[in-house]
């Protein structure tokens, strides 16, 4: 058959006559010969529910970046392994995410988008403070539930708290309460804080500070905004008869303050401590040998030799779902660090939605009290999917417990772990109730 | 309170020496393409950047401080020719560009580099007794090559003929032109000498602080306040404002807290453009 332009039809070209009901025909059972060749190994088929869908916002640009990539990296670890596994309560999980640029206001918006727009079922992430406290009054007025992961001001479990927002991972008070007697028994007793001039730094001194005073210490606040360059103002007012330096900056800054009080020779007469947060996601080949002897409060020990026994098959198939390193480097890049102590959260946390979902038989967001509750009560043993180790929930101010660890810096700058804190240890009174708001 | 003083003047001197390269490159590429270059700061860390990379090939910081600002001059080229050229004599589109330049400069460095600081090693690691504290030798020798850089950029615009052409242009573009004044040649390598200027205080900075993609942006707006009351135009003016404000700040901080003497300095540019609007040394 000749078409009009004198072109050769396709029959002709391929030799054949094929037709139309040839073609459905072929494509028929193609179409059943995959189908059936895919059936062992898809685990959501045509007709199943719709996916639950996690909206998560982190930090990708602008700042703390480094915290943006690996908990983005751990949670799509977690969702690939959730559906590899059936999913949640047999419903594929998709994640949808957006950035903050560490912007509230831009933050905000992207979390009324992954409500009204996306229409996500459950939130988590951010690292940043006032990111996760100008989303607040969305989660409470939509009623979403948000997880947050790996902010650190007290205040989002105590006086800011609302019903809608839970924390599973340390904050600034129960690092107090881990970190304050050990420094105040083995460093000194005369303490100088100088933090940045924000909610996370005022937190830490406070919390660290009213702990020593009231054991007997003597203790000297210095507030430096986070975006400090030259530290030598501030570190000029250090009282010379400070003996532990505790300082808490995010990013260039805390690295800054490290190399800048070495430079001034204050080293040699002081201990110097800080949180982890000042330098996780930091290769210790960044930080320098100005660290050398610096003490640093963890909640998850960045090198696999460091972590405990009974934790290791764990921890060792964490960091390969991840693509982590035994030593806390990208898989495919060795320059670049892993924030190994706060992006767990955003590998346990999908899976405490899934123990939720299935505790509180949740289907849709009318039963978004009652996930809430099934949430905050749940108790997860150390595993796969918690290779930090066990983690208790409490229900009063639905915040999490685990434990923590004191590592030193060695003269070959390697973090060794010197404490194991249990979580036990860490229980303070819930400042607030948040049971009778849901 | 002495070693505190001493400690404090001397750290504002060495501050301000190095604000003042950065406002210099600023206030240059203002006073001749009237741009105002919201890509500065970005230039600045991109100097930081480069540098890194070239100590982590060669492990020579010196070497890194010839060759980063050659590196980003290179870009400044690129941007003048390729961008800035084009929509020249519309300010409000220059800052607009630029600010876009800034933006696209910060997230390849972002996506290239990281989102992670990293530390220069100070290449002079001494330090020396000042009172009861101590104060690194590194310090000085940044504050040295700083006061160098400015001389040398002073006989350059007073003793070649490039910089004669270079002030006649800032004075009178047209009779510049009559005269055979290859005024686009100016103003291209004018723009190249600002980047370069940005570039080398970002590697000078860079031991001291840490290099990371967001550095460029609190400078800036320090190096935008010395431009305004120093005088837009006058390059005496940004060096003597730069020293003069790292001063009020240092010294302030001895006896109020150092975020509060940010005050003081911001109160001393209010004080100069109420008295003085066109800047100290502004016409």
């Amino acid at each position: 058959m000749k078409e009009g332009n004198g072109k050769k039809s396709v029959h002709e070209v391929m030799g054949t006559e094929f037709s139309r009901r040839d073609f459905l025909r072929a494509t028929a059972v193609g179409a059943a010969g995959l189908a059936v060749g895919s059936l062992p190994f898809a685990p959501f088929t045509y007709g199943a529910e719709q996916p639950i869908r996690i909206g998560m916002i982190q930090e990708n640009t602008v700042g703390a970046t480094a915290y943006g990539y690996w908990l983005t990296k751990a949670a799509r670890a977690a969702v690939a392994k959730l559906n590899a596994e059936g999913g949640i309560a047999g419903r594929k999980v998709e994640l949808v995410e957006y950035d903050t640029k560490v912007n509230p206001a831009w933050a905000s918006s992207m979390f009324k988008k992954l409500i009204l727009e996306d229409k996500v079922d459950f939130t988590m992430g951010s690292v940043h403070s006032g990111v996760q406290m100008a989303v607040f009054p969305l989660a409470e007025q939509y009623k979403m539930p948000y997880i947050g992961g790996g902010a650190m001001a007290a205040g989002l479990t105590g006086k800011d708290a609302i019903a809608y927002y839970t924390r599973i991972h340390t904050h600034a008070r129960m690092q107090a309460a881990a970190g304050w007697k050990w420094g105040f028994d083995n460093l000194g007793k005369n303490w100088t804080f100088l933090v940045a001039d924000y909610a996370w730094g005022h937190s830490l001194a406070e919390e660290f500070g009213s702990r020593i005073k009231a054991a007997g210490g003597k203790t000297q606040t210095i507030l430096a905004p986070q975006n400090t360059s030259d530290f030598v103002p501030y570190l000029q007012k250090v009282d010379p008869a400070t003996k532990v330096l505790f300082t808490a900056f995010l990013g260039a800054p805390a690295l800054g303050v490290m190399r800048q009080t070495v430079e001034l020779g204050l080293h040699k007469r002081l201990q110097r401590y800080t949180v982890i947060c000042c330098t996780d996601g930091v290769g210790q080949e960044t930080v320098g040998k100005e660290s050398a002897g610096a003490h640093y409060l963890s909640y998850y020990p960045r090198y696999a030799s460091q972590v405990p026994k009974e934790l290791h098959a764990f921890d060792k198939a964490y960091r390969k779902a991840i693509g982590m390193t035994d030593d806390a480097k990208d898989a495919s890049d060795p320059k670049n660090t892993a924030t190994v102590s706060h992006m767990w959260t955003m590998w346990t946390t999908p899976y405490m939605i899934k123990l939720a979902v299935e505790k509180s038989g949740w289907k849709d967001s009318k039963k978004n009290a009652d996930f809430m509750k099934a949430f905050n009560t749940l108790k997860v043993k150390a595993g796969p999917w918690a290779p930090q180790g066990d983690l208790v929930m409490r229900e009063n101010d639905h915040q999490g417990f685990h434990d923590h660890y004191l590592e030193e810096v060695q003269p070959n700058l390697s973090l060794k772990v010197i404490a194991r804190v249990p979580k036990e240890k860490l229980m303070y009174d819930a400042p607030v109730d948040l049971r009778s708001k849901l | 309170m002495a070693s505190n003083l001493a400690v404090a003047v001397l750290n504002g001197i060495v501050w301000g020496l190095i604000m003042a390269l950065i406002a210099l490159g600023l206030n240059l590429i203002f006073g001749l393409l009237h741009i105002i270059n919201m890509a500065h700061g970005a230039l600045y860390m991109l100097g930081a950047v480069f540098s890194w990379y070239v100590i982590e090939l060669t492990g020579n910081y010196w070497l890194a401080l010839v060759a980063a600002p050659l590196g980003v001059g290179l870009i400044g080229l690129a941007l003048e020719r390729g961008l800035l050229r084009t929509i020249e004599d519309q300010p409000l589109v220059t800052i607009i560009c630029t600010f876009g330049i800034m933006l696209v400069l910060q997230q390849l460095v972002l996506t290239y580099f990281g989102g992670t600081a990293r530390r220069i090693a100070l290449p002079i690691p001494g330090r020396f007794p000042l009172f009861d504290l101590q104060y690194p030798v590194m310090r000085i020798v940044i504050a040295a090559i700083s006061v160098s850089v400015m001389g040398g950029l002073w006989i350059f615009l007073n003793r070649t003929r490039y910089g004669l052409w270079i002030r006649a242009v800032v004075q009178d573009r047209e009779m510049a032109v009559a005269l055979g004044i290859p005024v686009h040649k100016v103003y291209m390598w004018t723009f190249v000498l600002g980047s370069v200027l940005a570039a080398f205080s970002g590697v000078l900075a860079a031991p001291i602080v840490s290099v990371d993609f967001m550095m460029g942006r609190e400078i800036l707006i320090m190096a935008f306040i010395i431009v305004i009351v120093g005088g837009m135009g006058s390059l005496w003016g940004s060096v003597v404002t730069a020293v003069v404000i790292s001063l009020i700040h240092g010294v302030g901080s001895i006896f109020v807290v150092p975020s509060t003497a940010t005050v003081f300095s911001l109160g001393f540019m209010i004080l100069v453009l109420l008295v003085r609007p066109q800047g100290l040394f502004g016409e």
